[in-house]
Formats: structure tokens, sequence, C-alpha cells
């Protein structure tokens, strides 16, 4: 499999720019800083994971998160020592209140199992296209909701999780966040990734040059899924608590906004709309509790994060519905800029 | 036998307003292509309305508000047309889609924002909550009428389609906007067309909602559209008829469950339900009436 070494040294920008931000942050930050920079590399993954998908298949993904809520509630059942879930889920079935693993090892097997139920519903899901398979995910994830909020003795139902060990590492998330990007990169441009794409601007024509859409289809969707059973797993291992709220619409539309304004189909632009994002929902979140700006006495405003949200989809779709980087990735800018240099040259 | 009748009846009247609502879908998704995410939310503006009326006017007299309540759904689905989707008209359907679910989460903050998390009540209808006998049977008035009303919108949405010149002119767009244009028929219109009957099925749907629940609050919108959109699919996304049966066959499957499933697992019926879904469109993907698209047709 040959990559273009191009591709490969924009993926590794960018993941070095998140290793760099990265040990700034643990260097010098605050705490609460470190917290938040955190959130925002559970975030980047699951958005990276998002792309993997939704990017090169071009099939909306509604259902992600519920991949994430998997992966988490298996390390939860798992990493939780005997002594919290003695009284926290003393009914649990197979006998899990009596197991405790290290939390590598319930990480791999959260992965492992995610995994199972993605080739499950990816079975499913490479047989629909369009509008079908975006509702197919929407469902997904409301079934996912359902089981964690009524198998009250394994998930303790609509009540909070509590008691997971918090051993998830600042450093553990930036390797985790780079390798994503990385992995995201070298699948979009490698042989496959790139068969998917032409499948999903002309389906006719890839079928007629020997592309098998479904094959390419159901590994993309097993990659996402891969990545997502990351990032449900660090969020576990980094929140502690975890409830059935915590994988569902609200974080569906934090990852979705996230993608849409950077551009779905690319994976700096997925980076960058989780970045700005990000920063745009902190000061909504602030400006929600009614602060007191310039001696401006505002008033609580609940909704204002939400109404942020939808404003950005509402506004990407109308004026530019490919996101802010189109299909083109950091590498692309810098190679335009040669040529256009070049160009110059030459005349 | 009574308690069948009883159940018999949930079931069509739970079936009717899926396909009050999946026809809905299924007539904007034909004739111009979107996903309407914000369907659901029609369903909340409708209690809205129904509810600033009530306590800023006073008017509680259901003649009056029942009537206000469809047509503020119709109105508002004509303006979400006019603001929201005309600038993705034309364009990729992922790109309608997401318009819709974007705008769906803007009417959703905005109620939240100016109108508060907590649920409103609306006016109840006292004579749609009341029993009549049927034999030995006791049955809420709500869920005749609604089975009635759905009935009676789907004879006059056919007779609409095939006698109406807009309404031939609907079924045309829905295979070939372009030739529909070169005979003279203005696009607007036709598009306009749709989402007012679109509204205007919604808004019947809003009314028996708002009758069962007695309260409007932000996000109520999203499980009737999830369940309107998975009886479109089953029947086959777009096509009419499909909505109609769709609708009723998820009436009758999520009733069914509901008196079948022991106690402990009754929380459980929506997951039973969409992986049954899951299933038949493993079996068969373009669902019931759907039609598999040819390579290089509109699909």
């Amino acid at each position: 499999m040959t990559i273009p070494k191009r591709a490969l040294v924009g993926a590794l920008v960018l993941a070095l720019c998140i290793v760099v931000v990265g040990l700034l942050v643990a260097t010098f930050a605050a705490p609460y800083h470190q917290r938040l920079f955190f959130t925002f590399l559970i975030n980047l993954i699951a958005v990276v994971g998002l792309q993997v998908f939704m990017g090169n298949s071009d099939i909306t993904h509604f259902g992600h998160v519920g991949f994430m809520g998997i992966s988490a509630y298996v390390v939860a059942i798992l990493a939780t020592p005997i002594a919290v879930k003695r009284t926290a889920l003393a009914a649990a079935p197979f006998g899990l209140s009596t197991v405790e693993v290290s939390p590598l090892l319930a990480v791999a097997i959260a992965v492992l199992i995610t995994l199972a139920v993605a080739f499950l519903v990816g079975l499913m899901m490479v047989r629909q296209t369009g509008v079908p398979a975006a509702i197919a995910t929407l469902a997904f994830l409301v079934v996912v909701h359902v089981v964690l909020v009524n198998w009250v003795d394994l998930t303790r139902g609509p009540r909070a999780f509590y008691g997971i060990p918090v051993k998830a590492t600042l450093g553990w998330a930036v390797a985790a966040a780079a390798f994503a990007i990385v992995l995201a990169r070298v699948f979009r441009d490698s042989k496959w990734g790139l068969q998917l794409r032409a499948s999903s601007e002309d389906l006719a024509a890839a079928s007629a040059v020997g592309v098998r859409v479904r094959k390419l289809r159901f590994a993309a969707w097993m990659l996402s899924a891969f990545l997502m059973s990351i990032a449900g797993a660090l969020f576990a291992l980094f929140v502690g608590t975890i409830g059935p709220k915590s994988f569902y619409f609200d974080l569906t539309f934090l990852t979705l906004a996230m993608l849409i304004l950077g551009g779905m189909h690319s994976v700096t632009g997925s980076v960058l709309g989780c970045v700005i994002v990000s920063v745009g929902v902190e000061v909504m979140r602030y400006l929600e509790s009614g602060p007191n700006v310039a001696g401006l006495d505002l008033p609580e405003a609940f909704g204002l994060t939400g109404f942020f949200l939808g404003l950005i989809i509402v506004l990407s779709m109308t004026f530019r519905p490919s996101g802010l980087t189109g299909a083109d990735e950091v590498d692309d800018f810098w190679h335009r800029r040669r040529l256009r240099r070049a160009d110059v040259e030459v005349a | 036998m009574n308690y069948l009748l009883q159940q018999a009846i949930n079931a069509m009247s739970l079936g009717g307003e899926y396909a009050l609502l999946a026809l809905g879908l299924a007539i904007v998704f034909s004739v111009m292509g979107l996903v309407n995410f914000a369907h659901g939310d029609l369903i909340t503006v409708g209690g809205y309305a129904m509810f600033l009326v009530a306590t800023w006017l006073g008017l509680t007299n259901p003649a009056l508000l029942l009537p206000v309540g469809v047509f503020s759904v119709v109105l508002f689905a004509m303006f979400l047309e006019r603001v929201a989707f005309k600038p993705v008209r034309g364009a990729p359907p992922t790109t309608g889609m997401l318009m819709a679910f974007g705008v769906s989460i803007l009417i959703q903050n905005l109620a939240l924002l100016f109108v508060g998390t907590r649920p409103k009540p609306v006016p109840t209808m006292d004579f749609l909550m009341t029993n009549i006998a049927i034999g030995s049977v006791l049955v809420p008035v709500v869920q005749i009428l609604e089975t009635v009303v759905t009935v009676v919108a789907i004879m006059l949405l056919v007779v609409f389609l095939r006698r109406t010149t807009i309404g031939m002119a609907m079924r045309a767009a829905a295979r070939d906007v372009a030739t529909v244009r070169l005979m003279g028929v203005r696009a607007d219109r036709v598009v306009a067309a749709a989402f007012a009957i679109s509204g205007l099925l919604a808004g019947l749907a809003a009314i028996f909602i708002m009758a069962r629940r007695g309260a409007v609050d932000p996000f109520m919108g999203f499980t009737p559209v999830l369940k309107a959109f998975v009886a479109a699919v089953i029947g086959g996304f777009g096509s009419l008829p499909g909505a109609v049966i769709g609708g009723f066959a998820l009436g009758i499957a999520e009733v069914t469950l509901q008196v079948m499933l022991p106690e402990y697992m009754a929380g459980f019926r929506d997951a039973f339900i969409f992986t049954a879904v899951g299933v038949l469109l493993l079996v068969r993907p373009q669902g019931i009436l759907g039609q598999r698209p040819d390579f290089g047709e509109k699909s």
C-alpha cells in the first residue's frame, strides 16, 4: 500500500501541533484548563472518528456517539473497583460485580466489544444508502440509549455510574489524538480511501471501474467505530462518572457541528472545526450562566450553547456546505502556494 | 375480546398519528428531496401557539383553539421553507438534511431560551378526553377521532394529488422537477404547496398529541419525528402509500409489543422495534414499497 508522502507529512504536522500544544498545556496550564484541554482531545478523537466514516462515504452518521457510550460503559463495568460495585452494582448479571480488571485490559475489552457491535450493525448499514442509512444510524443511537437506560442491573440505568478509576493521563489522550489524526489521514489517502471517496461522488462510475463499495464502506464504518471506542474509553477513565445522557444528543450535536463547520471531507477541517467550536462553546457556557460583562448584568440564558451549535450548522449549510476547508488538507494549501510561486517564477 | 378491541383501537390511533407525520415527511421528500428533521418541531410550534393564544388572549374555546393550532403549524412550515430550505434547494441531500437538523436544534433552543425548560400547559380539550362506549368497551374520543381524521385526511390527499392541477404537478415533480418547470408550472408554488400540506398533516397530529399530553416542552418533537422517520423507512422512503403503511405497521407493532412484553422488559420496547426494523432492512433495503433506484436515476 502506498500513501502519498505529502499526505503523511501533512498528517504528521497536524499530529505534531497537537503534541506541542499538549506539552505546553501540561507544563504551563492550570488544572482547570488542563481539564478543558482533555475534553477537547476526547471530542477531537470523536470528530476525527466521525470524519473517517462520514467524510469518506458521504453518509450522514448520527449514531457515532452510541459507540462511545458502549465502550465507556464496558470500561466502567470492568474497571470499577469491586468495593464500589458491591454497593452500586450489586445485582449485575454474569457475576460482573465480582470482577475487576486493570484499566488497560478493560479498554482492550471495551474496544473489542464495541467493534463486535459495530460489525453487526455494519452488516445492515452497508446495504443502505443516503437517507435511510442516516436514519438507521439515528435509530442505532436511540437503541443504545434505551438499553443503557433500561438495563438497570448492568448500567445503573438513568442514574450516574460512579467510581470508575480516574486513570487517564493527559499524555495518553494526546497520544491517542495524534494517533487518530494519523490513522484517519492515512485511511483517507490510501487506495481504499480514495476509492470510497470516488464512490461517494459517483456510485455508478466507481462501481464500473471495479470499486467494491460495500466492503470499503464497511471498512470505514469499523475504523470509525474503533476511534469512537477509544474516545469513549478515555472519557470514562477521565471523568470517573458517566451516565446515559453523556452519550446522547448533546454530544451528537456538538461533534456534528464541529465536523460540519470544519469540513467533513478533510481531516484538517475536522481538527479546525473542533478547535473553533470548542472555543465558541466555552464562551457560550460562560454567557449562559448570566455573567457580569463590563458592568452589564446579563441574564441567565439557558439554551444559548445549543442555539450556537444549531446556528453553526445552519450558517455552514447556507454559505459553505462543504465547511471551512472544503476537501483540502493542510498540505494542499502549501502545495498550491508552492505551485503559484513556481508559476510566478516561470513567468 | 374487549381487551383485544381496546388494544386494536390503540394501535390504529397510534398508527394514524405516525402515518400523518410520515406522510408529511414523504411529501416534502418526494417533491424536493429534503429530509425534514425539523418536522417534529412543527408539533412543538403548534403546541406553543396554542399555549400563547390560550394564556395571552384567554381563548380556551376549542372551536377557536384547534384551528389556531393547525394553521400556525401550516404557516410556520411555509415560513421555514422560505427562510431556511430555499437556499439548499437543489443541493445534495446531505446538505438539506443537515440544514433541517440545524434548524431543528435552533427551534428547540429558541424555545428553551424564550419560553423555558418547563412544560407549559395547553388547555385540555375536554370533549376529546371523554370516553364513549362501543359495546361494552369504553374508548376515549381522541382515539376514535384520530383514526377517523387520519383516514379522511389521507383520502382527501389522494383526491388532491389526483384531481387538482397543483396536486398533479406535485406528483410529476416527484419524478422530474425540470420537466414540470418546462410545462410552465412554477417550482416555488409546488414546493410551497408540499410544505403547506406537510404542515397541515403535522398540525392535525399536533392537536392529538397535545390532547394526550396536555403540555408542551421544547424537546417533545423529537420522539414523534423519529418514529415517523422509521415508519417512512419501513414503507420505503419517499413513497406516499409506503409512509401510510409504515405508520400503521409501526403503530401496530408498538402496541403489540407493549401488550406482550413482561413488565420488566417494557422499557426496551423501542430497542426491540428498531432492531427489528434493522433486520427488515437487511432483507429488504428499500423498504416495503420502495423501489431500488437504478444507476443513473434520481435517487
